[in-house]
């Protein structure tokens, strides 16, 4: 079976005034039907890696890499019509912060039929399939979000209707750059469990970028560690705590934890070794 | 009587249709050379119960006292030497247009402090930066040397209570154990009083010796680190955070799963 | 060793002085608007403007005043003697926009200083402290909003008498309130910033707290307005010049030349184009420039 999507290679550079800096520098991995997580601290190019296989590395940045293929498609030479069929119907991206993310003079039901009127036959019908989306992502009055603008709602309402929004077309992969940061700890634990019902149920591809060492471990099937633009430890999230490389020992060892632990927090000894 | 003692306090924003109470009755003491916390979701209200002390603020109800004397109305220079506050996001705590240098000797300049060199010199001595950062403005720095910057800026008036916004939730978690390490070193050196303010209960629970509960603008409970570390917790709420905090179980999504 | 002003020293990481962080500060937005061909080219006309004023009396080949031969040298159209001819007093176009150039210069920079410290003032002190001394300050604003900039300019030069020295008054009187808007407007979202309250919290009074943190951060977008409004400073004194309200005969001002040309527009086109094409090329400066100063301050804008 081929994997859904295949990275090789994978390297985003932007100009600066020193010439040009790679921010992603060789990254390689495949992915099935799982959820994969990607982590690192800010400036370890996470971002930029998810933000490259959907062709959106902004302007004057430039990615290559020397295999992206989803579901045997090549994404590099991909044209505008192509990206335009894959992006929000095959492949969604769900972003840190709704606020920036949805349209704040529309109605969450107007950008949801957008959405919807793409995959469905009548305006009713559209309705229908963005009203049943809202109720999927755990909100409790449909309706009240569908008639509600983007600043009427709660940051974690607005999450999940963002998500409601990048699933109405059912995608086979969904991107998630730090989608639950910005929410309270409860929530997070409902939004991810819609996204864990989507990978379980539906059989979807989920990349989901974090910084969050402990919420990653206790979410996703496997786990790569990003440092300085590169992968230096790729591992199964139930391993975690076994981990080899010092840079993911040191991310993973310098949480506080509830229970007490050893004071001072012991804290990451960069190596300037592991950005080779 | 404590450092610091905050009876049944009350604070409305607004208007009419548009009045907010962000803190519904809260009171505490917190004493001298104590480290206290307090946990609480977005909206809880937990930061506007810092501001309120400080009097950025209105408080409606209750009252505020620093060291057995109340607080009322504009607070004087002489409470700010004493009460000093680190915001949370290090990024907007910072004038863009400054160099750390006039960040820092601006209030000793407001307070007439002498020998401005040596203090500013041994201020970012403190906080770990060298001499180097002196003259770079915020733009040069990142966010956890930003955060550094905001907390020597709180220290050079040589405050005896410091009050912490969420200082460490908008940094990376290795940066984080090393500005949380950097304020508990601080705080032994110098006998400080903290208040933290968070809503990860790890944070607190490393940095505090009690912590209160919040939740809709009132106290839920009052723990001690103990309670924390034992997982000891009477409310419900309290509870569900516990658990959350623990990160995603496979059983959340299979408990959901045969619900519906 | 450091060398002094070298290209390292400007762009030091970790400069050792106050001055040189304040010089390399200084010399990055230089950098930034150095790349931004509009806004050199807006510079480089508005300094060819200054030394023209600097230099009209050498580079002048005639008087700008006194005409010359009455009975031949009158309304003669460009030639080698007269580069941009003459007007209907025997004059010589050229020397007049040259001597002209200080009066557009004298004009422009006196708005500048006085109009600009009023309206930020008025703006940040109105959006700092809010409620009653906001109401007060904006609606006096307001009332001078509600006129046309030229038809008050006009009023207050007809109070003031007409002169130079009054319609550069009356400018600068109607030309603050639009920086006091827009500087309030700043203010408003600075003014709830977590470094205001920081320095709320060192015990700071409320002057120092406006002068030493809002107003700077309000100055760079008051300069682009104020840089772009040149355009129409420029053509407000040539306005009341062409009214005869401002420059009086017989001073070489651009409006004034424009207005004298008038009558001969038909026949001697040239009379009445030369200094208008000069307003033109002025303006057009003040707005590219303006116009790069705005994407350097404000990276936002910029795509």
């Amino acid at each position: 079976m081929t994997p859904l999507l295949e990275v090789e290679d994978l390297r985003v550079s932007f100009p600066t005034r020193h010439g040009r800096t790679e921010v992603v520098r060789g990254v390689s991995f495949s992915l099935g039907r799982e959820r994969l997580a990607i982590v690192g601290e800010s400036g370890s190019g996470k971002s930029q890696t998810g933000r490259a296989i959907l062709g959106l590395t902004p302007p004057p940045g430039k990615a290559t890499a020397a295999r992206l293929n989803f579901e045997g498609q090549d994404l590099r030479n991909a044209t505008p019509k192509q990206w335009r069929d894959l992006r929000g119907r095959r492949i969604s991206l769900v972003m840190q912060d709704p606020k920036f993310s949805l349209n704040p003079v529309m109605t969450i039901g107007r950008q949801l039929m957008e959405a919807a009127t793409r995959t469905s036959q009548t305006r009713a019908e559209a309705k229908d399939h963005a009203l049943a989306m809202l109720e999927a992502v755990q909100i409790r009055d449909p309706l009240r979000v569908f008639k509600a603008y983007p600043h009427e709602l709660s940051g974690g309402m607005g999450q999940r209707a963002m998500i409601a929004m990048m699933l109405i077309p059912e995608p086979d992969l969904l991107i998630a750059d730090e989608p639950t940061s910005a929410l309270d700890v409860t929530v997070q634990i409902e939004v991810l469990r819609i996204l864990d019902r989507l990978v379980t149920d539906r059989g979807m591809g989920l990349i989901f970028i974090s910084h969050d060492l402990r919420l990653v471990s206790s979410f996703c099937d496997r786990v790569l560690v990003m440092y300085a633009g590169k992968v230096v430890e790729e591992l199964r999230a139930s391993n975690l705590a076994q981990a080899q490389h010092p840079y993911t020992q040191g991310l993973f060892n310098c949480l506080p934890k509830i229970e007490g632990g050893i004071r001072p927090l012991p804290t990451l000894q960069r190596d300037a070794e592991w950005a080779r | 009587m404590g450092m610091i003692d905050i009876t049944d306090l009350a604070v409305t924003f607004g208007h009419g249709a548009a009045r907010v109470q962000a803190v519904r009755g809260i009171s505490f003491s917190v004493q001298r050379g104590e480290s206290y916390g307090i946990v609480g979701e977005s909206g809880s209200g937990k930061s506007t119960v810092l501001r309120a002390l400080v009097g950025l603020a209105p408080v409606t109800k209750g009252t505020l006292a620093l060291d057995g004397d109340t607080l009322i109305g504009r607070r004087s220079k002489a409470f700010y030497r004493r009460v000093q506050m680190v915001f949370q996001d290090p990024y907007a705590s910072l004038h863009p247009r400054q160099t750390v240098d006039s960040v820092l000797s601006e209030p000793l300049a407001i307070h007439g402090f002498d020998d401005r060199e040596g203090r500013v010199a041994r201020a970012l001595d403190d906080v770990g930066l060298g001499l180097g950062f002196r003259f770079r403005y915020p733009h040069q720095l990142s966010g956890g040397q930003r955060q550094r910057v905001a907390i020597a800026r709180a220290l050079i008036l040589e405050p005896e209570v410091l009050l912490l916004d969420e200082p460490t939730s908008a940094l990376d978690a290795s940066i984080q154990a090393e500005v949380l390490n950097l304020l508990d070193r601080v705080r032994t050196e110098r006998g400080l009083t903290y208040i933290l303010v968070s809503h990860d209960l790890a944070v607190v629970a490393h940095m505090c010796e009690r912590l209160m509960v919040m939740q809709h603008g009132r106290a839920v409970e009052e723990l001690s680190r103990a309670d924390l570390h034992a997982r000891v917790a009477t409310h419900e709420y309290t509870r569900t955070l516990l658990l959350a905090s623990e990160g995603y179980r496979v059983s959340d999504g299979a408990a959901q799963g045969a619900a519906s | 060793m450091t060398l002094y002003w070298s290209r390292e020293w400007l762009l030091a990481e970790q400069p050792a002085s106050r001055r040189q962080a304040r010089v390399g500060q200084a010399y990055r937005t230089w950098l930034a608007l150095r790349t931004n061909r509009m806004a050199m080219v807006g510079l480089t006309i508005i300094a060819l403007l200054i030394l023209m004023a600097i230099f009209a009396g050498v580079l002048a080949p005639f008087d700008p005043i006194q005409g010359g031969d009455l009975r031949t040298e009158r309304l003669q159209p460009p030639s080698w003697t007269h580069l941009m001819g003459t007007d209907d007093l025997a004059r010589d176009i050229y020397s007049r926009i040259l001597y002209g150039s200080r009066i557009t210069l004298m004009v422009v920079s006196l708005v500048a200083v006085i109009a600009t410290p009023v309206g930020l003032l008025v703006g940040t002190i109105a959006g700092y402290f809010g409620g009653w001394i906001d109401n007060v300050l904006m609606r006096i604003t307001d009332i001078f909003l509600a006129f046309p900039q030229l038809v008050l300019a006009l009023a207050f030069v007809a109070a003031l008498g007409p002169g130079i020295e009054n319609a550069i008054i009356a400018i600068a009187i109607t030309s603050w309130p639009p920086y006091a808007r827009l500087a309030r407007a700043e203010t408003l979202t600075i003014r709830n910033a977590d470094h205001i309250a920081a320095i709320q919290l060192q015990g700071a009074s409320s002057a120092r707290i406006i002068w030493g943190h809002v107003v700077p951060l309000c100055l760079s977008s008051v300069i682009v307005r104020v840089t772009l409004d040149m355009a129409g400073i420029i053509l407000t004194a040539a306005g009341l010049g062409f009214l005869g309200l401002g420059a009086q005969p017989p001073q070489p001002e651009w409006g004034a030349m424009i207005a004298g040309g008038r009558q001969f527009i038909i026949d001697d086109w040239w009379v009445a184009t030369m200094p208008g094409i000069a307003i033109f090329v002025v303006s057009l400066g003040f707005n590219f420039l303006g116009d790069g100063l705005r994407d350097v301050f404000d990276p936002k804008v910029r795509k």
